[in-house]
């Protein structure tokens, strides 16, 4: 116990004396925040949506670049032959090695978040549950570092080798590219990959419902964590003589690969149930897909509404949400359809064409949630529900003539706190649903929702001062990203109202 | 009463790399409280015979024990008895060698203070000094703190002196000496005939995987069968068969007006010598007596091995 201390606490020592690795360790994921911070500006929440990626990248970077340098120049060094000299045995050693690099990873982890927000990015849901995820994912990966400093008999041959991992994972594996962004067979490649995995539990746990539909990730990151290792270990090296075609348990290298191949080709079946459950019921689904936030952005592609009356959304990006309304070109291969002027002219078939249900962000991800009935608000949600609906029937918004605007201001009333992330965000629908159902009538409201979903940007939007007398606890949120969400939550009440959802 | 286990004992230890053999059936043992050396040339296979006895290398077949453990069944507890310094090792440059003694001292898991090993190998100046702004005799200094943190029974020194200046080179052999008076066992490989001949109590020598012979320095010189020389030198050209047949002369070689006589006995022969220059009223220039020396035999014995 003392050598492990000893060891792991000089390793932390000559961490911090080496400019290089500091600089590497923690200026580079940095770096990359600011990037992503810069990238995604216009988000109302900054970097929630990304931190997942962003710890991902950082465990990366630190795991299969960091770990296997200063392993692979030690041991050329020849202090790893020295350490063979005591002892100690070869597991206390590679423990008391991960011990530091985990430690180092925290730290790293720590800055990113505490400067994710100091941006603006709201306090992660589940702290404790994100520590869990992290640590899934630094073992993981780590695992992967100390295969790649087994394989590589130098550190040139590390660097090349860490690149083999980490570049496929940035670009293919979901890490830095959404998987949305993706063609189908990269997202079905990415399920080979930890990487996927990784950001899946840290987003679910800082932005969204914690670990509980993240299952089979953790799974995934932990069998690949204790393989990765496992091979690490009996192909550990102590001597920069011993090259790798002479070192034994080779065959260890299957191991490793054999896991990701197990792990992806498992998750197989698992993402086409998630396609089928989003081509017929999607609110449903109790199976999450495997990224919230990029399921949310593959429901929602960008898309141009029908000329109207009123200037079209402007979609600014494909990585924003927009409502999930049929491309025009499908209607114009039939016949003409008549230029609607007003929502009073809408009827069930322009709804039937051009509102689909099977793209929708699912109930139970950060875009747009729903809560189960079964799930039970805390206090604090209950009773800002409460006030809620004890403001909502001498709410002004809530009272003006329009219909439409007065459809508006109340599923504006669930955006708001939907894009600033609020805890009590997915149970605000049954109150509002409920209230809008009971005030209109349900022929209009289909035209209402209908007129909604295909001019987002139309009408006005309650001020935040409008939304505190109601009793959320808010603050201004991006208007164009509450337009959609808006949007979005109407064509949610939409499929509910047609028994479509 | 049973006989102390030797420190180190080693029986027809054989090392094989693929078609090449390293260690052909080496087989010697060191008593506490001697130094012995394992002197060859490089190759010779010194490096792999003491790599399988600290642990680095599995032999393919033979016995080796330290302080009576076989190390094969204990290998953990045959590391605590042995310190090792080996050329091939070296430590992170940024690691203080303060924090080295410390560091290996919790790997060894030896109560032991930094301070007091680095002040008995007058470290303590530098204890806050990083290992890689350390002298190269420094560094080796450390090596041998490091060596020294268990209290081993047995110390392992590869090619202890290479690289080392005079001064370094005189401290080391100063700690050597104090190792083996404090009763350890010393064991160094080296293919420097001088180190061999001033610090080893036994050594053998090592040629082609395999020990041809073994004893202590002298020892090993008059059993070689080599004889005295005297060279000699004078102005005029010499007459072969006048020397030869001086008594205690065994054999003679001219060049020019130089003469190399192997003698049997010195004594006689120079008196020999000095009759007969005297009569023939010839003056010596030069006379130089050279008994056989270690590196004669170390040459001889490796030439023939090879």
């Amino acid at each position: 116990m003392h050598a492990f201390l000893t060891h792991s606490l000089i390793g932390l020592r000559l961490h911090f004396r080496n400019i290089m690795a500091v600089v590497y360790g923690y200026l580079f994921p940095t770096i990359f925040l600011v990037a992503f911070w810069t990238l995604y500006r216009y988000e109302q929440t900054p970097l929630i949506r990304h931190i997942g990626e962003l710890l991902t990248i950082t465990v990366l970077g630190g795991a299969c670049f960091g770990l296997p340098t200063t392993l692979v120049s030690e041991r050329e060094r020849g202090v790893w032959r020295r350490y063979r000299l005591t002892p100690v045995s070869t597991a206390t050693l590679v423990a008391s090695t991960l011990t530091t690099r985990y430690v180092l990873l925290v730290i790293a982890a720590l800055l990113q978040l505490g400067l994710a927000m100091a941006l603006g990015m709201p306090a992660p849901r589940h702290p404790g549950q994100l520590f869990v995820a992290f640590s899934c994912t630094a073992l993981a990966l780590m695992g992967l570092g100390l295969t790649i400093a087994a394989l590589a008999d130098n550190v040139p041959a590390v660097q090349a080798l860490g690149q083999c991992v980490f570049l496929p994972m940035l670009i293919l594996g979901g890490v830095a590219v959404p998987l949305a962004s993706l063609p189908p067979w990269a997202e079905r490649l990415s399920a080979f990959f930890p990487g996927r995995y990784a950001v899946e539990v840290i987003s679910a746990t800082a932005a969204g419902d914690g670990l509980r539909g993240a299952g089979y990730a953790v799974f995934a990151l932990l069998a690949i964590a204790v393989a990765a290792t496992a091979t690490g270990l009996r192909m550990f090296r102590w001597d920069r003589g011993q090259r790798f075609r002479s070192i034994r348990g080779k065959g260890w290298i299957a191991v490793t690969v054999g896991m990701w191949v197990v792990v992806g080709a498992l998750a197989q079946p698992r993402a086409d149930a998630n396609a089928r459950a989003a081509r017929t019921e999607p609110a449903t689904s109790v199976t999450p897909p495997p990224a919230e936030s990029a399921a949310a952005l593959a429901a929602a592609p960008a898309v141009s509404p029908p000329p109207a009356p009123q200037a079209a959304p402007a979609v600014k990006d494909t990585a924003h949400v927009t409502p999930p309304v049929r491309s025009a070109g499908r209607a114009e291969a039939e016949e003409p359809v008549a230029i609607l002027t007003s929502w009073r002219q809408v009827t069930s078939a322009d709804v039937l064409r051009d509102i689909t249900f099977d793209r929708l962000p699912p109930d139970a991800g950060i875009v747009t949630p729903i809560a189960d009935p079964a799930d039970m608000p805390d206090a604090d949600a209950a009773a800002t529900l409460a006030d809620v609906a004890g403001n909502l029937d001498t709410w002004p918004p809530a009272l003006v003539d329009d219909p439409v605007q007065r459809v508006r201001n109340l599923l504006a009333v669930l955006a708001t706190p939907d894009v600033l992330q609020q805890p009590f965000e997915r149970f605000l629908p049954a109150v509002i649903f409920d209230h809008i159902l009971k005030t209109t009538p349900q022929a209009e409201l289909l035209q209402i929702l209908y007129w909604i979903a295909m001019h987002p940007d139309g009408g006005t939007q309650p001020s935040p001062d409008d939304l505190v007398a109601l009793g959320l606890p808010t603050a201004g949120a991006d208007p164009l990203e509450t337009r959609n969400r808006a949007a979005i939550y109407g064509v949610k009440l939409l499929g509910r109202v047609m028994g479509r959802l | 009463m049973s006989v102390p286990a030797p420190a180190v004992l080693v029986q027809n230890l054989r090392k094989s790399y693929g078609a090449v053999t390293a260690v052909d059936g080496v087989t010697f043992d060191v008593q506490p409280g001697e130094v012995f050396g394992l002197l060859g040339p490089n190759g010779a296979g010194k490096t792999t015979t003491v790599e399988c006895v600290i642990g680095l290398r599995e032999p393919d077949s033979g016995n080796i024990s330290v302080a009576g453990i076989d190390r094969r069944a204990h290998p953990a507890a045959v590391k605590r008895k042995i310190g090792s310094a080996l050329q091939s090792t070296a430590l992170q440059d940024a690691i203080t060698t303060r924090e080295a003694v410390a560091l290996f001292a919790a790997l060894y898991g030896a109560p032991v203070t930094p301070e007091a090993v680095l002040d008995r190998f007058g470290l303590g100046p530098l204890a806050a000094t990083r290992f890689g702004v350390l002298s190269g005799g420094q560094q080796q200094r450390l090596a041998l703190a490091l060596a020294f943190v268990s209290q081993p029974a047995v110390v392992v020194l590869d090619e202890p002196t290479a690289g080392l200046d005079p001064q370094s080179r005189r401290d080391l052999h100063a700690e050597i000496v104090a190792m083996r008076e404090s009763g350890r066992a010393v064991l160094v490989t080296t293919h420097d005939v001088d180190d061999a001949e001033a610090l080893c109590d036994r050594v053998a020598i090592i040629a082609r995987g395999t020990i041809v012979a073994m004893g202590a320095p002298p020892e090993l010189v008059a059993r070689s069968g080599r004889t005295p020389t005297i060279t000699l030198s004078a102005p005029e050209s010499l007459d072969r068969g006048q020397l030869a047949s001086l008594d205690g002369v065994l054999a003679v070689s001219i060049e020019g007006s130089r003469a190399t006589l192997k003698v049997a006995d010195v004594n006689r022969a120079l008196v020999g010598i000095g009759r007969l220059f005297e009569n023939a009223g010839i003056q010596l220039t030069d006379l130089l007596v050279r008994k056989a020396t270690l590196e004669d035999v170390f040459i001889e014995l490796t030439s023939l091995a090879s």
